[in-house]
């Protein structure tokens, strides 16, 4: 019996159709994976399946009945979006059970009852928290299994829709999700499961559905297929999934030496980077990686300890004096600290360089028109127009823009933090080449930071890991993973100094 | 035929214009009101009526230009009618009671404004307060001031020589008007032509991307709230030289109207969108608004509430029609 399915469904937005006569159904007790590029068209179809877009054409069947006319069967749709989306200053059991009626909680809520009711849910994923602390107060991983708790707190969902649920998970909270939620298959609901990490999909999904540009191009059973497979389908070429980023023309100059700096979240760190290498950073979450390069970039203050860059004395504190001297950082939180969300791509391009784009006092709207033409050529962003606001881009094109941008600055300091967060494997391969290109040929130094050991070892000269603030072990890239991987987590093994 | 074409892509083009930015569709409705008020009241059109239309808008506007640079990056200024008012009174204290060449009080007073601008600007970015709430506070100072030197008194005996500043006009156009459109073009040129402007929208985007791509943020708060206190010594300067005194009630509407105009101009609350023109336009429609309601006779005890009521459907005009559009967009695909 299929309890959700698409029928032909077709959506259009301007100039582009989205979804291209799609067919596909969900079963209970299976966990079905859906992957895709960005833009291949999963986020319209998450929004067709759980009602807030309509299609155009074909039909949305939930039980077997037309949910476009009657919408409360969407209800039976739980989804779980990617980003937080909690109340950060109520309590774990308040988001729990808001909004009241559908968690079965009527009239006056008395704050001790679901307090209690929460513990068995709290316990039953693992969340190692208070029903009455602050969502703002608890981890992130926390943060992130209690939205999936309690999209499964309203009672009569079927399907549990998890979009991308391990972006901010470290490790061993994958693992804990993952039983949790074959923990819910078993209760014979149907799961889809949204993500970019393969390895996540061949551990957990049952079946597969691979989308591109608008179209299903490939179902089946994960059994039957390996990651080539997937790769192909989803991309249409062939990728070598063994291909390797590092860079190959070190220089022997040594671009920045930090001495024994000391920040809020980090501790002693020493560490130097050689023109035209990529050093990778790794760690779990809350490590203090993101804290220590904002930190060298001038973001952060610094309390005590020194950077030379170049030989000289680098100013702390101060991002326009980073800026100005070719040291820049690619935040992680592309749409919140990378992107100006409602300026258009050719105005997120300029802004660093509008010095450069002046005639006379005026800008020169043709000079910034050209920069902009010369960026989305060089990096192959995908867009029909400069003009577009860029928050319509998908993930990878606005990262494209924002290296595009940095790399208008000169710089000699790259510092990506997680530079393929949210972004898919064709595209990923696209920006490693691309900092591989950087590296070899601008002689710039690149430090990477990222949560994920394979992209680190496959594109990073050598790689340092830190655990709680302090630098635990520095790594050569034909180290063994779980070598690296014990240092992150703090267990000592053999260092080759730190 | 091939004009017929052209009229209708321009047509076409207006239409999406209109679609896109709130400040067209409010330069159309603005159009409108003018037009019905024509049509419905003989006087409207009077040039006596409309030089004092012009008059009070320039105030307003020029108030709401520059609450819209605040607006841009996403903070506010509600001490802008008080700091108006003291900078007034300081200015005419410094010509009446001092004796002071009135041109260099003037000076002076549009200097002391760029200060009380600045010491918002540097209380709100170096404690970190919310600009609304900190402002509040100031407005409190400055009004407070106020009242103690003049104990609530009126300062009266402005020379006549600077009060054809507030009072006159160049053929058919009021001054202030001129220096409130002297004012709109130098702000539209730093906003639009310049690095700061752009510096501005990117800060309206998102300060902590603003901050990453090396723009020195702060500097650029304190330098807008420090224009901000310039432009409102100025706006209460010339409300002095029009009055011929300067009396403590000066600007009391003015934080309101200011933020209305903007809002009305399409100048987004969250900052990084609109132009300032579009405050113009929205301190236009506020000032027709209330011409039209003393015009038309209505009941003075009603004018608040009726200003009040256009004023909303003037800012909802525009998420009005997109509900209609969606409205209209479903029952096609229903049938």
């Amino acid at each position: 019996m299929k309890i959700l399915e698409a029928k032909n469904i077709t959506k259009m937005f301007p100039g582009v159709k989205a979804l291209d006569s799609v067919d596909v159904a969900f079963e209970p007790g299976e966990i079905h994976a859906i992957i895709g590029e960005n833009g291949a068209g999963k986020s319209t179809l998450i929004k067709c399946l759980t009602g807030v877009y309509e299609p155009e054409e074909g039909e949305v069947l939930i039980g077997g009945k037309h949910a476009e006319k009657n919408k409360t069967l969407f209800d039976k749709v739980a989804y779980v979006p990617q980003e937080i989306d909690l109340f950060a200053n109520m309590s774990v059991a308040e988001n729990l059970f808001i909004p009241y009626e559908k968690s079965g909680i009527k009239g006056q809520v008395n704050f001790k009852e679901i307090e209690k009711k929460a513990i068995p849910i709290l316990k039953k994923f693992s969340i190692p928290v208070k029903p009455n602390d602050l969502v703002k107060d608890i981890s992130v991983s926390s943060q992130q299994l209690l939205q999936i708790a309690r999209a499964t707190v309203h009672e009569e969902y079927d399907v549990l829709m998890l979009d991308e649920p391990t972006t901010s998970l470290t490790t061993s909270d994958t693992e804990i999700l993952f039983d949790i939620v074959k923990k819910i298959k078993r209760e014979n609901k149907s799961i889809i499961f949204i993500s970019h990490k393969l390895e996540e999909i061949f551990a957990l999904a049952d079946v597969i559905t691979v989308f591109r540009n608008g179209k299903k191009v490939a179902y089946s059973e994960i059994k039957d297929v390996d990651e080539g497979w997937v790769i192909k389908q989803m991309t249409g070429r062939d990728l070598d999934q063994n291909e390797r980023f590092f860079s190959k023309k070190i220089s022997d100059e040594v671009l920045m030496e930090v001495k024994n700096i000391t920040g809020e979240k980090f501790s002693n760190v020493s560490f130097k980077l050689r023109k035209g290498e990529i050093l990778g950073f790794s760690g779990l979450v809350g490590a203090g990686r993101s804290e220590l390069m904002q930190a060298i970039f001038g973001y952060l203050p610094v309390y005590s300890g020194s950077i030379k860059i170049d030989g000289k004395d680098w100013k702390l504190g101060d991002t326009n004096y980073s800026v100005n001297n070719g040291v820049i950082y690619l935040p992680e939180e592309r749409k919140k600290q990378g992107i100006l969300p409602v300026l258009s791509i050719k105005e997120n391009i300029s802004i660093s360089v509008l010095d450069k784009l002046k005639s006379g006092i005026n800008l020169s709207n043709k000079k910034e028109e050209e920069l902009a033409k010369k960026v989305i050529d060089i990096y192959a962003v995908k867009t029909p127009d400069s003009r577009k606001e860029i928050q319509f881009l998908s993930g990878g094109n606005q990262q494209k823009v924002i290296i595009g941008r940095a790399m208008a600055c000169n710089p000699k300091l790259l510092i990506f933090d997680e530079p393929t967060k949210g972004i898919d494997v064709g595209t990923k391969t696209e920006i490693y080449r691309l900092m591989k290109k950087l590296a070899e040929e601008e002689k710039i130094g690149i430090i990477m930071i990222s949560s994920e050991l394979q992209e680190i070892k496959k594109c990073s000269n050598r790689v340092i890991t830190m655990y709680e603030g302090k630098i635990s072990g520095e790594f050569n890239n034909e180290t063994e993973q779980e070598e690296i991987l014990s240092a992150m987590i703090g267990v000592k093994s053999k260092e080759k100094g730190a | 035929m091939d004009k017929e074409k052209q009229e209708k892509k321009s047509f076409h083009v207006m239409i999406n214009a209109i679609k896109k930015s709130n400040m067209t569709a409010m330069a159309v409705v603005l159009v409108v009101m003018i037009i019905i008020a024509s049509i419905v009241s003989p006087y409207f059109l009077n040039v006596y009526n409309l030089q004092s239309v012009l008059r009070d808008l320039a105030f307003i506007g020029m108030i709401g230009i520059a609450q819209s640079l605040l607006l841009l990056v996403g903070e506010l200024d509600l001490s802008v009618g008080k700091i108006a008012c003291l900078s007034g009174i300081l200015s005419g204290m410094l010509m009446v009671h001092a004796g002071i060449n009135p041109w260099l009080a003037l000076a002076i007073g549009l200097l002391l404004g760029l200060l009380f601008g600045f010491i918002n600007g540097i209380i709100i970015t170096r404690l970190r307060l919310n600009s609304m709430v900190a402002t509040i506070g100031m407005q409190g100072i400055y009004g407070g001031i106020n009242l103690v030197i003049t104990k609530g008194k009126a300062i009266t005996g402005v020379p006549e020589q600077i009060q054809f500043l507030g009072k006159k006009s160049l053929g058919p156009i009021p001054i202030p008007f001129i220096i409130c459109l002297i004012v709109l073009v130098v702000i539209l040129f730093i906003v639009k032509k310049t690095k700061t402007g752009r510096y501005i929208y990117a800060i309206g985007n998102s300060k902590e991307a603003a901050k990453i791509l090396g723009i020195k943020v702060d500097k650029i708060r304190v330098m807008i709230y420090s224009i901000v206190g310039f432009i409102s010594a100025l706006a209460g300067i010339l409300y002095v030289c029009r009055l011929g005194s300067a009396q403590t009630a000066i600007g009391e509407a003015w934080p309101m109207n200011s933020i209305a105009a903007s809002v009305i101009g399409g100048i987004a609350l969250t900052g990084g969108v609109g132009n300032p023109a579009g405050a113009l336009i929205g301190a236009a429609v506020i000032t027709i608004i209330q011409n039209i309601i003393v015009l038309f006779g209505v009941n003075s005890y009603w004018q608040a509430a009726v200003s009040g009521i256009v004023v909303v459907l003037a800012i909802s005009f525009s998420s009005i029609s997109a509900i209609v559009r969606e409205d209209r967009q479903k029952r096609i695909k229903l049938n």
